[in-house]
């Protein structure tokens, strides 16, 4: 099966549009999502959104085509169109001004069930013209244990999300009240549930505003021109882009860690077809394994837009990143394959995070391995303790209050690339450093907890020219009451791997510290209850580096040394740097240093 | 004879404004003199006293205000010459100011290397302590271990020093008997403690906020001081304010304690010149300023006469500069000028900026060897500036030398030379049309219920442009636009404020608790009065606002407090109403029956000056003079013949139909078909009429 294939109407330009206009419209639906992208942010009431920004705001065409989205997560938004297509689908020409649908079906187009999908139809004199999309990831979905990560679940029911193919949940801009009941009664912690539901909401009707106001301004058949134009205009971006790339075929690889469902992990093989001349490309992932009975599988969507983002990470920050550059980008799938099409009831409780990470990365590397100055290395993995699901009771506002969120704590290192190192609020490979991180303070104001120490960890990223961003470990437990944990930890077994010479990142780690001050290993998925007076440890991985650690520049080594990211004695064996401490100031010795880097040239 | 001064010192240009009996304000020009202020300073009073036939030294003896505007302190942040500064923050966070709060620009970017702290690790230092959110003491200070610390601090030859440590503003003892500590180990280093300066949640904020402020004392002392001194070298005796980041103005002796006000100070003052030219030519109206510079571009914005504020304010940028996290005017700041160099992108693609030709080599006209055509090109190859009278005649631009690198970029896009020179005036038009949609339309502010006033030297170039863009009907450019933030000093009040963390919910209001953390806030705001008091500044007045927001919500929304004190549960009420609105105004939704929660409570105390004052004047109607000459200009898709004229001739009262220009002295307003133009007393007012031909050419559809 060919996921997003469509190919390029070819015919003449009958008539040229302005290119200035073209620039000057790009800007403009951009701008409509940034807005929609902090209305979400600033409304959101559960920390997942409001600090974290899990959430993504697209614009696609009325014929489902990703028009716009400038500041969204590759994971969220590049199966936007899918989610359209259910929406015409199911409710084609009953669509009507002022509905408002909720979706969150991953077998008809969404990520996974946690992601609760906005759709609100722009309607100008009757014709449905766009649909402005707010994407955001819950803090709860009504899943069978409070977390919205069920990597061990069998199936769909095991997971126990509630599951909305596309329903209306407004009409003439009132809320449905039938469905929001449901939500209200399934979902743990409904008041912000609702306010989160408001926050898209408003996020998406924004949007609508907006779009109606440009089409106003410069009329449906200008900027019907210009969605095409744009689309052609990105198409030879993309192309441009391509022609750079050596030609050949290169298969990259990857596994997932072991989980208790699955003691082997999930391995992984792509297949990367690059045509230069033609200007295209093609990810073919159909040679994988069957769906697994885990939550682990990737929903279409996430196979599809994995793929691309791991391409896509490999042709730098100017492509823009719609229907129009995907026609020269193609990733095949087959039905029932972990990372394809999943059949109903297969679980995709994980899809936008473990696998999908994987992906993302095998992606990337292989094309790294194909030449010098190309692809990145692997980027950190790991959803533990920093990055989990927590629930528990909170004592502080009534007996009865109890609460449910998602941490985001802390990061992953960003993989190494051919022109800078790792970044360090990375966070996983879907994330890109896109999201936030959480605030102390405001997790300690918000839920009954308390971290003890929260920092980056030395020589954890990869060695290389460029080094892979370092990992970070948290340390925090409950104040009063038990606290429940919820996480998985990926990249413990096989953690981010450098390229081309570059060092592998460090593995990530989930432990227990007691009362007693004794630390213990806890297992890399679980379910854990921390006592109060207990504290739970979660280190996530470093990021791989790229190229010969030998060719990195001396000072940055001295840099990385002076603010504790790298050890001297790592900079010694690693990097074949020797410093000099005079006081507390550190040089390089440049002499030492290049006595040193040549000896192991002379040695090899 | 009394006068009173407010200068402006910049990067490249030093402006004065200066005003005789309270008359209105003359601008002086000179180039800024980066080792000693003072030089230019002088040089910029000398220019505009000649205007009013007296000398630098007049004026300065007889000069009781002097509000001084500095780029000082922004600069040093961002070329790095601040104090050598440590931060001593909770054990177990060290490394607070090096995990930030994570975003990135695009996910796509994998070449910009993660950013440096403010403050290096190897200057920062763990202090074994833990208060919880609560504001409980669960690990107790040990004042050994403090002065452990602060010896290696000292050993380590630190110059000043930051305290942030976790909860600070909820038990802000720890700090306090840190900042003793400091006194008694390392006297005379200067220090700045977290709670005390900005008392805000999220830790990296506060932390950076206090670093930020600690890193500039010994600097701001110095460049204060030695101020103070050449002023009253010169026969200075006034009183000597410095403009702050809040758009007001503070006594220096009171600004050296937290010279983090002073950060970003010089283009929060060009709304509050903004305001009193508008205040008099359109009272009542909000107001769009815009400032536009040789590199820069900054928006801000005023609602019933009051500036906008943010938190958010950046140096060096989002996500990788360093947060200042304290109020301040919100001033939406692109890089984008009359320097911006156009180029094509590998898609066929007209783009503009950010890459700039700054001033040196400048644009392909200037003739300083640059070659790569800018917005200055354009506008010189579309006719709206003249080679022979830019900057008042102070330079010569070069037309060939525009028209060549012009026409590189027509060759690539093949089309015509004016075409080209149009596209890029309009793209970097387009630019500033969104920066203002951003700090505009984000907020749900309509631009086109409000006023244009266009500052800075390249202000009138295109302005009309982007009124037409946002749907604006009317724009000001005043006569003084080339120097507008040094008017707003002038025109500027002296403002204090106090802010108290109390958390309060309208669910179960405790009235009590609320009107004891503001009636803190008088106590504080009270001291700052008796200051002024004492200084002989008579009228005061105090305003109160509260950051609250949904239950669970962490994003506050500003409010102002409909009552100074909370009597009965209509107060509440009205406050929860007012919070509803907001949000409906920001968000598109809101919940009412919720509830609100309130986080921060704050009092702003305005003293007014004893500045000029801008007051509304008829003018009668004036006949036109004849134009100076008529030339062709470019204007959406074909040439027109263009009157232009010099500001000096054209008085108050005057009324003409564009197409037209007029060269002041510091700034040219361009009047596209379509326009009106109006010469007021204070200024040019154009109104964008339905027929504007400024906007783009809509032929080919």
């Amino acid at each position: 099966m060919t996921a997003t294939t469509r190919e390029t109407s070819a015919g003449p330009a009958a008539e040229r549009f302005d290119p200035l206009l073209l620039a000057v419209l790009a800007n403009r639906f951009d701008s409509v999502c940034r807005e929609m992208t902090n209305t979400l942010l600033r409304a959101g009431r559960s920390t997942v959104l409001s600090v974290a920004r899990d959430f993504s705001c697209s614009i696609v065409t009325a014929d489902d085509r990703l028009l716009s989205a400038p500041e969204g997560l590759p994971v969220h938004v590049f199966g936007s169109h899918l989610a359209t297509e259910a929406m015409r689908e199911l409710h084609g020409d009953r669509i009507a001004d002022g509905d408002a649908f909720l979706h969150n079906d991953p077998y008809m187009g969404n990520t996974h069930a946690a992601d609760h999908t906005i759709l609100v139809p722009v309607i100008v004199d009757g014709e449905h013209l766009f649909t402005a999309v707010a994407k955001a990831h819950q803090a709860d979905c009504g899943n069978s244990l409070p977390t919205t990560y069920m990597p061990d679940a069998r199936d769909v029911y095991e997971e126990g999300a509630l599951i909305f193919p596309c329903v209306r949940v407004q009409r003439d801009r009132e809320d449905v009240d039938d469905v929001i009941r449901m939500c209200r009664r399934r979902i743990r912690h409904p008041e912000q549930w609702y306010g989160d539901y408001l926050a898209s909401l408003g996020a998406a009707r924004i949007g609508e505003r907006r779009l109606k106001e440009i089409v106003a301004k410069y009329g449906v058949e200008t900027v019907r021109a210009f969605v095409e134009e744009w689309f052609d205009y990105s198409e030879r971006r993309v192309a441009d882009a391509l022609a750079r790339l050596p030609s050949g075929t290169i298969v990259g690889s990857g596994a997932h860690d072991p989980t208790p469902k699955l003691p082997d992990g999930i391995p992984l093989r792509v297949e990367v077809r690059i045509d230069a001349e033609a200007g295209r490309a093609e990810v073919d992932l159909r040679d994988n394994v069957d769906c697994v009975p885990a939550g682990l599988n990737l929903s279409t969507a996430c196979s599809i837009n994995n793929a691309l983002t791991g391409l896509l990470n490999s042709l730098g920050t100017e492509i823009p990143c719609n229907a129009g550059s995907f026609r020269r980008l193609s990733v095949l799938l087959r039905e029932n394959c972990v990372v394809g099409t999943p059949r109903f009831p297969t679980s995709t409780s994980s899809a936008t995070t473990n696998v999908a990470d994987r992906l993302v990365n095998a992606t990337q590397a292989a094309i790294a391995e194909s030449g010098d100055g190309l692809g990145l290395a692997e980027g950190g993995m790991s959803m533990g303790p920093g990055i989990s699901v927590v629930s528990g009771r909170d004592r502080r506002h009534g007996e009865e209050n109890v609460y449910v969120n998602e941490l985001v704590l802390q990061s992953n290192g960003g993989p190494a690339s051919p022109r800078a190192d790792g970044w360090l609020n990375f966070g996983t490979p879907v994330i890109a450093g896109m999201m936030y991180r959480d605030s102390v303070e405001i997790d300690e104001q918000k839920y009954p907890l308390l971290v003890r120490s929260l920092r980056v960890l030395p020589d954890t990223g990869g060695a290389g020219e460029h080094r892979g961003g370092p990992a970070q470990e948290v340390v925090y437990g409950p104040l009063e009451d038990p606290m429940t944990v919820i996480y998985t930890v990926d990249g413990k077994v096989n953690p981010p791997r450098g390229v081309r010479g570059g060092g592998d990142g460090s593995p990530a780690s989930a432990e227990r510290i007691g009362a007693d001050g004794v630390r213990s290993e806890l297992p890399a998925v679980s379910v854990e209850v921390i006592e109060p007076g207990d504290w739970i440890v979660g280190t996530t991985c470093g990021g791989g580096g790229y190229g010969d650690p030998f060719a990195r520049d001396p000072e940055r080594v001295a840099r990385d040394v002076r603010e504790g990211w790298v050890s001297e004695r790592a900079a010694r064996e690693q990097y074949g740097v020797v410093l000099e401490r005079a006081g507390r100031e550190l040089t390089v010795d440049l002499e030492a240093t290049r006595a040193l880097r040549g000896a192991r040239g002379e040695g090899s | 004879m009394r006068y009173t001064l407010a200068a402006d010192t910049g990067g490249t240009f030093t402006d004065v404004a200066l005003s005789v009996d309270r008359a209105d304000p003359v601008i002086g020009k000179s180039l800024t003199t980066h080792g000693r202020v003072f030089g230019g300073i002088e040089g910029a009073i000398a220019n505009a006293a000649e205007a009013v036939g007296a000398t630098s030294r007049d004026v300065l003896a007889g000069a009781e205000i002097f509000v001084y505007g500095t780029t000082h302190a922004t600069n040093a942040i961002v070329t790095g010459r601040t104090a050598r500064t440590a931060l001593l923050c909770t054990e177990g966070f060290a490394d607070v100011l090096v995990l930030r709060e994570g975003g990135k620009r695009s996910p796509f970017d994998f070449a910009t290397d993660y950013p440096d702290p403010y403050v290096p690790r190897s200057l920062t230092y763990e202090i074994a302590e833990r208060t919880t959110s609560t504001g409980e003491v669960r690990t107790p200070l040990d004042d050994d271990q403090v002065r452990a610390v602060l010896e290696q601090a000292g050993r380590d030859g630190v110059e000043a020093i930051a305290v942030c440590l976790l909860w600070s503003i909820a038990q802000p003892e720890h700090e306090l008997r840190i900042g003793a500590l400091i006194e008694e180990c390392l006297p005379g280093v200067p220090y700045t403690l977290s709670h005390a300066l900005n008392p805000i949640l999220r830790e990296y904020r506060r932390t950076s906020s206090a670093v930020i402020d600690a890193s500039l004392k010994p600097l701001m002392q110095r460049h204060f001081g030695q101020l103070q001194r050449d002023l009253a070298d010169a026969g200075f005796d006034g009183a000597l304010l410095a403009v702050t980041s809040m758009g007001g103005a503070m006594h220096v002796e009171d600004l050296i304690e937290q010279p983090i006000y002073t950060v970003r100070s010089g283009p929060a003052m060009a709304p509050v010149g903004a305001l009193a030219y508008a205040g008099a030519e359109r009272p009542g109206r909000d107001l769009i300023v815009c400032d536009t510079g040789g590199t820069t571009f900054d928006v801000s914005l005023t609602r019933d006469g009051r500036i906008k504020e943010t938190r958010e304010t950046w140096l060096g940028g989002r996500f990788v500069g360093h947060i200042t996290g304290m109020s301040s005017v919100d001033v939406e700041s692109i890089g984008s000028g009359g320097g911006s160099i156009a180029w094509v992108d590998p898609g066929g693609l007209l783009r503009v900026g950010p890459q700039s030709a700054g001033s040196e080599p400048g644009p392909a006209c200037y003739g300083r060897g640059g070659t790569e055509a800018t917005v200055t090109d354009a506008a010189l190859v579309l006719g709206l500036l003249d080679p022979d009278h830019f900057l008042g005649g102070r330079m010569r631009l070069d037309l060939a030398a525009a028209e060549a690198a012009v026409d590189r970029i027509a060759e690539r896009l093949e089309i015509g030379r004016e075409q080209a020179a149009h596209g890029i005036y309009v793209i970097a038009s387009d630019h500033m049309v969104q920066a203002i949609g951003e700090l505009t339309v984000q907020e749900g502010v309509d631009p086109r219920d409000s006023l244009i006033v266009a500052g800075g030297g390249a202000a009138g170039m295109n302005i009309a442009l982007i009124a037409t863009e946002l749907g604006v009907d009317e724009l000001l450019v005043p006569r003084t636009a080339g120097a507008l933030s040094a008017c707003g000093g002038l025109f500027s009040d002296l403002v204090e404020e106090a802010s108290a963390t109390q958390y309060a919910t309208t669910r179960d209001f405790p009235f009590d608790v609320v009107n004891g953390a503001l009636d803190r806030l008088d106590a504080s705001l009270e001291e700052a009065a008796e200051r002024l008091r004492a200084r002989g500044v008579r009228e005061t007045r105090v305003e109160y606002g509260t950051e609250a927001r949904y239950p669970s919500q962490t994003w506050e929304l500003e409010v102002p407090l409909p009552t100074s004190r909370f009597q009965s549960p209509d107060d509440v009420a009205a406050l929860a109403d007012a919070f509803h609105d907001v949000h409906e105004r920001v968000f598109a939704v809101k919940e009412p029956g919720q509830s609100i929660e309130c986080l921060y409570w704050r009092a702003r105390l305005t003293a007014k000056l004893d500045g000029p004052t801008v007051e509304r004047r008829e003018d009668p109607p004036a006949p036109a003079p004849a134009p100076r000459l008529v030339k062709q200009a470019w204007f959406g898709d074909r040439g027109w013949e263009t009157p232009r004229y010099h500001g000096a001739e054209l008085s108050a009262g005057v009324s003409l139909e564009g197409p037209l220009i007029v060269d002041e002295a510091t700034t040219t307003v361009v009047v596209p078909p379509g326009c009106r133009l109006q010469t007021t007393h204070y200024g040019y007012i154009v109104s964008i009429g339905e027929t504007s031909a400024a906007s783009r050419p809509e032929a080919d559809r």
